[in-house]
């Protein structure tokens, strides 16, 4: 069954100054299986976070229909999770607090909470920070809470737009691999927006790559390899520089 | 419980389809609402009640004794007088006051020795040196100058210091290796870092100076807006009173958009960098 | 905890030099410089560099003081002044708060309101004494009215400004955890507007305290502020000094009991400011 259903969707922008309409998605079709963890690839601008956006249902689509779950989108919902690049972690609230704020929500009871949110500082290894403040946790550790405060609802969706685009090199090698295994855990369907083709293979199990605006969907790649993933295994299979290759060369790089 | 995206929108505060010449218009006409509205309950209200005009003045008074004012060169001796006493004091007080910021913010040690004397002085600024400043000065001119002088002063030097320390440690790094002299530091890297800064320092300050200069007029001349707001108070020309106030909102509005505004607008919207909006 | 949570944990700690936290926890970083112009006056009057009936020394001010105190008359001043702060300032806080938050809010209020708003406020609260001076003659309520006034505006501004720069994503990451609009408002936009909040009551309040003075002076029949205009009358320089170092006393006092406490508590515990205070 398809979780995700977007048919001929498109998204012009209207200039605030100078009242120039602008044609930021040209016609953008394609669905997601159950499941599947999906990454959206594209040059910067091409309207990557306009897809995500309309998704979750912070922007209304100028045209086109997105289904999830068979149901047109109608504003956000705790069925679609989103991970934010700026992480959106309330700071006012310790990441106890923001983990189980989904839960909150729900109405679910004190106890209920506070178990769920053991578990989940857990998964994603934060145990022992759940009385911190997100201002006192390093990047890695607040985009963990992020996905950790999304998780904890069991939505079916995640949609994380560039999630890691924030934090170092060394520690965003780790969060890839450590979210993979997170993922694994509960298998919803993802939609993950990234710019950076190593990233886009590792983590998906398809990769479908937008075009320069106005964008249009330019491929849709199977990901081969098995899970679980590590960087090490990756890097070393062929396979792996010849997609990354294919790709590079999709969106016009041309160092390879 | 889900919502429709256009509720999203609105509390985001994202607008996904406006704009052109037709959301002009409504605008001009959103902003005059407030002030038509106003000017209709004076028109049809104050008569309509028998208001007397030793209370409230109606507003054919109020635009006659405009009139009046303007042409017995009397209003314009008050405005007069009260603009000069404010460009006056303010000059001096950016003069001095923006370069001592800069030496506060360069220099940790004299910094540390100020910056709790100044949190102290920006808290008594203006109005409360009026005795004082009569006491020194005498009443007149003078005093009034000090009082719009001190409200300023504080207010820039301890925004311009807070601004020379939000520099990134690396522009000015990369400012001394690329061979940046003292002075050059001071036109080039520390003045345009700091300006958004003394921006707002200069719109707290005048905010500071503006009521300072009411009072002080009020209590110890015989000239300005705030002196012939008091004097028709003894008098009940509730007439004067009224348009007086407009005027003086309606200066400090054009002085805030003439001098101020743009001295922000130019420094943060061209190098995009922060401003903390407000008074 | 994984071993990046730990390696994270441990560069996130800095250490602590014990010389900072000397010039930090002491004191003598803020009270030492007070000290110095403590001695610098002392030099200054004995030397004779200005008139004394201009300049008084600080021992001639610590005398008078004590001689008020004495007399009754600055604690009974003082307890006025405080008084009608916190009446005005306490009637402009539910107002200007409640204000702040409809109009930051509402997109349809803030278009009607905030031209006019502005207006209100460049009009500032001295140019209302005479017209109030008018309507309710020489009177507390002309001194509160002019401090609710005062105190409104800025609050009303830092609010609204502050609800307008709450991040969109914050906004919508809790939209898409499910809540409503009125737990976005409770949960996210009032706690996300509290430093908008406090840097407008400690604005509001400094606003207040001058207009309180001006107020006293203008109306005077008692308070610090009449003090100190009847002292000049006299031409009583030591009482004036006396009136100023009051004042800032109190200032210094209301920021640090009151303002200082009830930021680090929320914002700067928070990490959404940075230890400031003005
Ligand atoms: N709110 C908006 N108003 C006007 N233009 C926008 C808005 N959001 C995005 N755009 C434009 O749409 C295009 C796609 O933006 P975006 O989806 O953020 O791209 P990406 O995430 O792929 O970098 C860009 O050219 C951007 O300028
Ligand atoms: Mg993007």
């Amino acid at each position: 069954m398809n979780v995700l259903e977007i048919e001929h969707l498109t998204q012009s922008y209207v200039d605030a100054y100078t009242g120039d309409r602008t044609l930021a998605i040209g016609d953008v079709s394609f669905t997601v299986p159950q499941g599947q963890f999906v990454s959206l690839l594209g040059p910067s601008g091409c309207g990557k976070t306009t897809v995500l956006n309309i998704v979750a249902g912070f922007v209304e689509s100028t045209g086109g229909r997105v289904l999830v779950e068979g149901a047109p989108v109608a504003g956000p919902g705790p069925d679609r999770g989103v991970v934010f690049q700026d992480f959106a972690l309330f700071p006012w609230l310790t990441v106890r607090q923001n983990i189980v704020f989904g839960l909150r929500m729900q109405g679910a009871g004190k106890e209920e909470r506070e178990r769920r949110a053991e578990e989940m500082l857990a998964l994603v290894g934060l145990d022992g920070f759940g009385s911190k403040y997100p201002h006192e946790l390093s990047g890695g550790m607040r985009q963990r809470t992020g996905v950790a405060r999304v998780l904890a609802t069991n939505p079916t969706m995640m949609l994380m737009d560039e999630p890691f685009a924030s934090i170092d090199a060394q520690t965003r090698r780790v969060l890839q691999q450590e979210v993979l295994q997170i993922w694994d855990s509960q298998r919803p369907t993802v939609l993950f927006v990234t710019h950076d083709v190593d990233e886009a293979i590792f983590m998906a199990d398809r990769v479908i790559v937008l075009s320069a605006r106005p964008s249009t969907v330019q491929a849709d790649i199977a990901v081969p390899f098995e899970r679980p993933r590590t960087w090490r295994e990756i890097q070393a299979d062929p396979r792996f520089a010849e997609l990354r290759t294919e790709l590079m060369t999709m969106l016009g790089v041309e160092d390879l | 419980m889900t919502m429709t995206a256009t509720d999203v929108a609105r509390v985001a505060g994202e607008s996904p389809l406006r704009g052109g010449a037709r959301s002009r218009a409504v605008d001009a006409a959103w902003f005059a609402s407030p002030f038509v509205l106003m000017a209709l309950l004076w028109v049809v209200i104050v008569p309509a009640a028998g208001v007397s005009s030793r209370v409230f003045p109606s507003l054919p008074a109020v635009a006659q004794t405009f009139g009046a004012m303007l042409l017995d060169g009397s209003l314009w001796t008050h405005v007069s007088a009260s603009l000069l006493r404010v460009l006056i004091g303010a000059a001096i007080a950016i003069a001095i006051g923006i370069p001592f910021g800069i030496l506060m913010g360069v220099s940790k040690a004299v910094s540390a020795f100020f910056a709790p004397l100044l949190r102290f002085s920006v808290a008594l600024a203006g109005i409360a040196w009026i005795p004082l400043a009569t006491l020194w000065f005498g009443y007149g001119d003078l005093a009034v100058i000090f009082v719009v002088f001190n409200a300023v002063f504080f207010a820039i030097v301890y925004n311009t210091m807070l601004g020379v320390r939000q520099v990134p440690t690396n522009v000015l790094r990369a400012a001394r290796s690329l061979g940046a002299k003292p002075w050059t530091m001071f036109w080039q890297v520390h003045l345009p870092g700091a300006a958004p800064s003394i921006a707002t320092g200069l719109r707290v300050g005048m905010g500071f100076a503006w009521r300072g200069l009411i009072a002080a007029e009020i209590i110890a001349t015989s000239a300005g807006m705030g002196y012939s707001l008091f004097l028709a108070r003894q008098y009940y020309e509730t007439d004067v009173i009224i348009l007086m106030m407009i005027l003086i909102g309606i200066l400090w509005l054009v002085m805030d958009r003439l001098i101020l505004a743009p001295v922000e607008w130019r420094t943060v919207k061209r190098w995009g960098a922060s401003r903390e909006v407000g008074i | 905890m994984s071993a990046v949570a730990q390696l994270e944990e441990r560069a996130s700690v800095r250490p602590v030099r014990p010389r900072d936290a000397i010039v930090r926890y002491s004191g003598i970083r803020t009270w030492g410089p007070f000290l110095v112009v403590l001695v610098l006056w002392a030099l200054i009057s004995a030397a004779g560099i200005f008139p004394s009936a201009f300049f008084s020394s600080p021992a001639e001010v610590w005398e008078r003081a004590l001689s008020l105190v004495e007399r009754g008359i600055l604690p009974a001043y003082v307890g006025d002044s405080l008084i009608r702060l916190a009446v005005g300032a306490a009637w402009g806080l539910v107002i200007g708060i409640l204000l702040g938050f409809v109009i930051g809010l509402s997109a349809r209020a803030r278009k009607f309101c905030w031209p006019a708003l502005l207006f209100f406020q460049a009009i500032g609260d001295i140019a209302w004494l005479p017209i109030l001076i008018v309507w309710f003659g020489f009177s507390l309520t002309s001194v509160t009215i002019v401090i609710v006034y005062t105190v409104c505006f800025p609050l009303i501004i830092s609010i609204v400004a502050a609800i307008d720069a709450i991040p969109a994503n914050m906004l919508r990451a809790a939209g898409s955890l499910g809540a409503s609009r009125l737990q976005r408002i409770v949960l996210v936009v009032v706690p996300a507007a509290l430093p908008g909040l406090s840097s407008g009551i400690r604005t509001g309040l400094g606003y207040g305290w001058r207009a309180l003075i001006a107020a006293e002076i203008i109306i005077g029949t008692s308070g610090v502020g009449f003090m100190m205009f009847d002292a000049r009358r006299q031409g009583d320089v030591t009482q004036v000094f006396v009136g100023m170092i009051v004042l800032g006393a109190l200032w210094y006092a209301t920021d640090a009991l009151l303002l200082a406490p009830f930021e680090k508590a929320t914002v700067e515990r928070w990490g959404m400011v940075e230890g400031i205070g003005r």
